[in-house]
């Protein structure tokens, strides 16, 4: 494609970014290395790496925003183990249920995160229906501690956005070549080597879409933690919360918001290299 | 550059104020004109509409438009947008109001004016103070044989079934500073409030919403938590085994919703016959009576049965535990962290 | 054979379940919690009433707040997916120096925890006097949802077989002409995708909102959000996500019978 038109095609989506995203970042980024004046919630622009230090001193906050992403990781694989059979399933053998499993798997995004997270707490809670029903069916003698534990907040972090995974597999599953997947079933390869050798790979642009848009979800997500976690779980989102909202120590939660996008660009950078290493050496595996 | 920018700007300012002075007869028609007021949403903003708004929009063909949210939002809101704000009055808390108006974002309250001086004296801090409420406790009746003091909380026996509201706030500054004072400290002491909350650990919940602790409170999963009355007091009436208790020993954490005029607003005017509505009788009798808000207009008259259950009196006042307000914001950084590690820590 | 072939699609079925389940556990809440006849958010509920469905329709401030979420929502997914599949189709038809950067930041808005992009934005707004105003509004939800176009597109157009499109040029056809016969068709199920989560996240987008919104154009979302802040949920409010659910469900089932648009998706 020509140079210009490239440039052209990408004007309106670098301007978006750029006015609306980038300017208010860099004066975030800027904040970020100020402070408030003593008894005030004004600022106070005098350079200062006051922000980081502490940061980087109090564990806290690091622990913090590594636990969130450990979070989000676990949210990515969950929504993966369940998304995948369930867009393969919608994309090869549903035909009359095709509409309504489509549209039921979306349900989460259109009624909202706070009415569905408060429905979530009614159904989780110790005396909550879910407990009632294991209880009922001897399953358990002791309710299980959903809400205030990880468990319940990756239950909601899940229930959430495993549309943010389904979708992009569905986009990228429904147009897989059918012939090839027959080709291998007739040379007898058995089902988990289909899928290794044929569905997975040719998957790979859904499954990376999906991925990000969960991961990044989970990872800046705030009713869910908030609501779920009961405040005993700590997560970028609610401590940024915390920090902007009740503290309105905006220089300082400016400098975790960047923190962690280092940290996530880092993990990105990081993610691309092993991806490019994978690639080489497969290919020099293929010209052998 | 950016002084002379500012010199346009108050030229403009200055232009603006001296024009609408210069027109007194045409001060009440405000026809064409948007006022906008940043409040909270549901029976408030109900209220307001049916009180303050529907009049006011009457008398002087203006437009009242509400700019829904919570305080911190509005905070947050006035001093981003301190330069060329967008909003001419909000509704703020005890402790944001003096803050704001110690930075010059909101307009101090007129002490020449008829609406102060119809106030209770000395509750104009910041701004003009719009209602009254205090930090209770709201617990499951099936504890508590009868309306629990501060200390029944810390009963070995309820360990683990304490709810605590999200730190900072007027809520959870209240119940650190009632803890100091159980033992012997007040909220000048940080090692002992802190200690002694501590004590209630683990805490099952830290509340954010009024559904989440009243459902599990009136479940029994919660036996109690402190709270600001009002809104607790109107909720609970939907719930069996719930109750709300005013303590004494110490009395409840006096805290009050405040009416800001914003520093610099497009619509000055208004904005005041809108304040001068809103903190009049008619306006907080029906707070009161719906809302369980006590009054701060020393005018208002309500019903014994009403009264009970809300702060309305500077008598009242008196037996409340009002706190040092700029000491704990000095702090609030600090024990942010302090409350992370010491209370929310396993 | 086929014995064991049943086996395996009732274990498949059986394991999709658990996905569904989740999915849906707290709309059936939401759901059935709306035709009670008590004051607060409870399930199961005490009785059953239809006087919050009654209250939904009588209310015109949640109506005006749902007409204005609509209008914000189908503006910043036209900005959005416009802005967002163009980028895309650059990206993934050439190659030049710093393209890996300019990915990077097109999806690096999803990062960004909103609240104090926000409050950054609200100055940079404040500074340009479109504070409160609709363009503002749009443009914001424009750029939080851009990424999501952007990621969906990519992935579309990176499944794109380019010999159609090499073989249509060939032949002589316009560049205008195989975009439009050739790779419109091709890429519509990624573009309705990716309206789909435009639409839907700018739909229900709170936090930015509350900050961003002006008194004119106040979301549904932060109405809702702004009553939980003092006194609670409205039940009026679940009454109200019960049939935005209905409706899309209708609405699809509908659009499957007439137009079977999930061979589309």
């Amino acid at each position: 494609m020509a140079r210009k038109s490239t440039f052209l095609l990408l004007t309106p989506g670098l301007f978006v970014t750029g006015a609306v995203f980038l300017s208010p970042f860099a004066f975030l980024a800027l904040t970020s290395f100020w402070t408030q004046r003593p008894n005030s919630l004004l600022v106070d622009p005098a350079f200062t790496l006051v922000n980081y230090v502490r940061i980087a001193t109090d564990m806290f906050f690091l622990r913090v925003l590594f636990h969130t992403i450990y979070l989000g990781v676990i949210t990515v694989l969950v929504c993966l183990v369940l998304g995948l059979p369930i867009a393969r399933w919608i994309a090869r053998r549903a035909v009359v249920s095709r509409g309504i499993l489509v549209v039921l798997i979306v349900t989460p995004m259109v009624s909202g995160a706070v009415v569905q997270t408060l429905g979530l707490v009614n159904l989780l809670s110790l005396l909550g229906v879910i407990n009632g029903l294991l209880k009922q069916l001897g399953l358990i003698d002791r309710s299980i501690r959903f809400l205030g534990d990880e468990l319940g907040v990756l239950i909601g972090l899940v229930q959430a956005f495993l549309p943010l995974m389904v979708l992009p597999l569905l986009n990228t599953m429904s147009k897989l070549p059918e012939d090839l997947e027959s080709a291998a079933r007739s040379l007898g390869a058995p089902a988990w080597r289909l899928w290794m050798l044929v569905i997975l790979p040719l998957s790979m642009p859904g499954i990376i879409a999906g991925s990000v848009l969960v991961f990044f979800a989970s990872v800046t997500s705030f009713v869910t933690p908030q609501i779920l976690g009961q405040g005993r779980i700590q997560t970028f989102g609610t401590v940024m919360y915390q920090q902007s909202a009740l503290v309105n120590d905006w220089p300082f939660a400016s400098a975790l918001a960047v923190t962690m996008m280092v940290l996530l660009g880092g993990l990105v950078l990081a993610l691309r290299a092993i991806r490019q290493r994978l690639a080489r050496r497969s290919n020099v595996a293929g010209a052998v | 550059m950016k002084n002379g920018l500012k010199s346009i700007a108050l030229m403009g300012l200055g232009a603006a104020l001296g024009s609408t002075s210069l027109m007194p007869a045409m001060a009440q028609d405000f026809s064409g004109q948007t006022l906008v007021v940043g409040v909270w949403g549901g029976d408030i903003e109900r209220l307001l509409r049916e009180n303050v708004i529907g009049p006011l929009e009457e008398e002087t063909g203006a437009n009242v438009e509400l700019l829904l949210g919570g305080t911190g939002d509005r905070v947050a809101k006035i001093y981003a947008e301190r330069a060329n704000p967008t909003m001419d009055i909000a509704f703020l808390n005890i402790f944001e109001a003096p803050q704001a108006l110690a930075d010059g974002v909101v307009v101090a309250p007129d002490p020449d004016l008829q609406m102060y001086k119809d106030i209770w004296p000395g509750m104009n801090e910041g701004c003009y103070a719009m209602s009254l409420a205090a930090l209770g406790i709201v617990y499951n009746k099936d504890e508590f044989e009868s309306p629990p003091e501060w200390e029944d909380l810390w009963a070995p026996e309820l360990q683990g079934r304490i709810a605590l509201p999200p730190f900072p706030g007027s809520e959870a500054n209240g119940i650190l500073a009632i803890a100091g004072r159980l033992a012997g400290a007040d909220e000048h002491d940080a090692d002992a409030s802190f200690d002694k909350l501590a004590e209630l650990k683990p805490i099952p919940l830290t509340y954010t919403n009024l559904d989440e602790l009243l459902l599990l409170t009136d479940a029994g999963e919660i036996a109690a938590a402190p709270i600001i009355s009002g809104y607790a007091i109107s909720g609970m009436e939907n719930y069996e085994n719930i109750g709300f208790s005013f303590p004494t020993d110490p009395g409840p954490v006096l805290t009050r919703d405040m009416l800001c005029l914003v520093a610099n607003s497009p619509s000055p005017e208004l904005a005041m016959l809108f304040a001068e509505k809103a903190l009049g009788v008619v306006n907080q009798t029906a707070y009161a009576n719906e809302l369980y808000f006590g009054p701060t207009n020393s005018n208002v008259e309500l019903e014994p049965a009403v009264s009970e259950m809300l702060i309305d009196t500077p008598e009242e006042v008196e037996t409340l535990t009002e706190l040092d307000w700029p000491y704990l914001i000095e702090n609030r950084s600090a024990w942010t962290d302090r409350w992370n590690a010491e209370i929310l820590a396993d | 054979m086929k014995l064991r072939r049943a086996a395996i699609d009732t274990v498949w079925i059986a394991w999709m379940a658990i996905g569904y389940i989740v999915v849906l556990m707290p709309i059936v809440v939401v759901f059935f919690a709306s035709f009670s006849d008590g004051n607060t958010f409870r399930f199961p509920p005490s009785g059953f009433s239809l006087k919050w469905y009654q209250a939904a329709f009588e209310s015109s401030e949640y109506r005006n707040a749902l007409s204005v979420s609509l209008l914000v929502g189908i503006l910043a997914t036209l900005v959005s997916l416009t802005a967002g599949t163009l980028a895309a189709y650059a990206l993934s038809r050439s190659t030049f120096r710093g393209k890996t950067m300019i990915e990077t930041l097109l999806l690096a808005p999803l990062a960004l925890p909103h609240i104090v992009w926000a409050i950054g934005l609200l100055q940079i707004y404040a500074w340009l006097s479109i504070g409160g105003t609709l363009l503002g509004l749009v443009l914001a939800h424009a750029a939080l949802t851009l990424p999501f176009a952007v990621r969906i597109m990519l992935s579309t157009f990176s499944q794109l077989d380019k010999t159609l499109q090499d073989a249509a040029t060939t032949l002589g056809a316009s560049p205008m002409r195989v975009v439009v016969h050739i790779v419109l068709p091709l890429i519509w199920p990624g573009v309705l995708t990716s309206a789909l989560f435009t639409f839907l996240t700018s739909f229900n987008e709170v936090t930015v909102s509350v900050l961003i919104a002006g008194s004119r154009y106040l979301t549904y979302p932060v109405r809702l959000y702004s009553e939980l802040r003092s006194q609670g949920i409205d039940p009026t409010t679940i009454a109200i996500s019960a049939m935005l659910v209905a409706m899309i469900i209708v609405f699809a089932l509908i659009g499957e019978r007439f137009l079977n648009w999930s061979r589309r998706v």
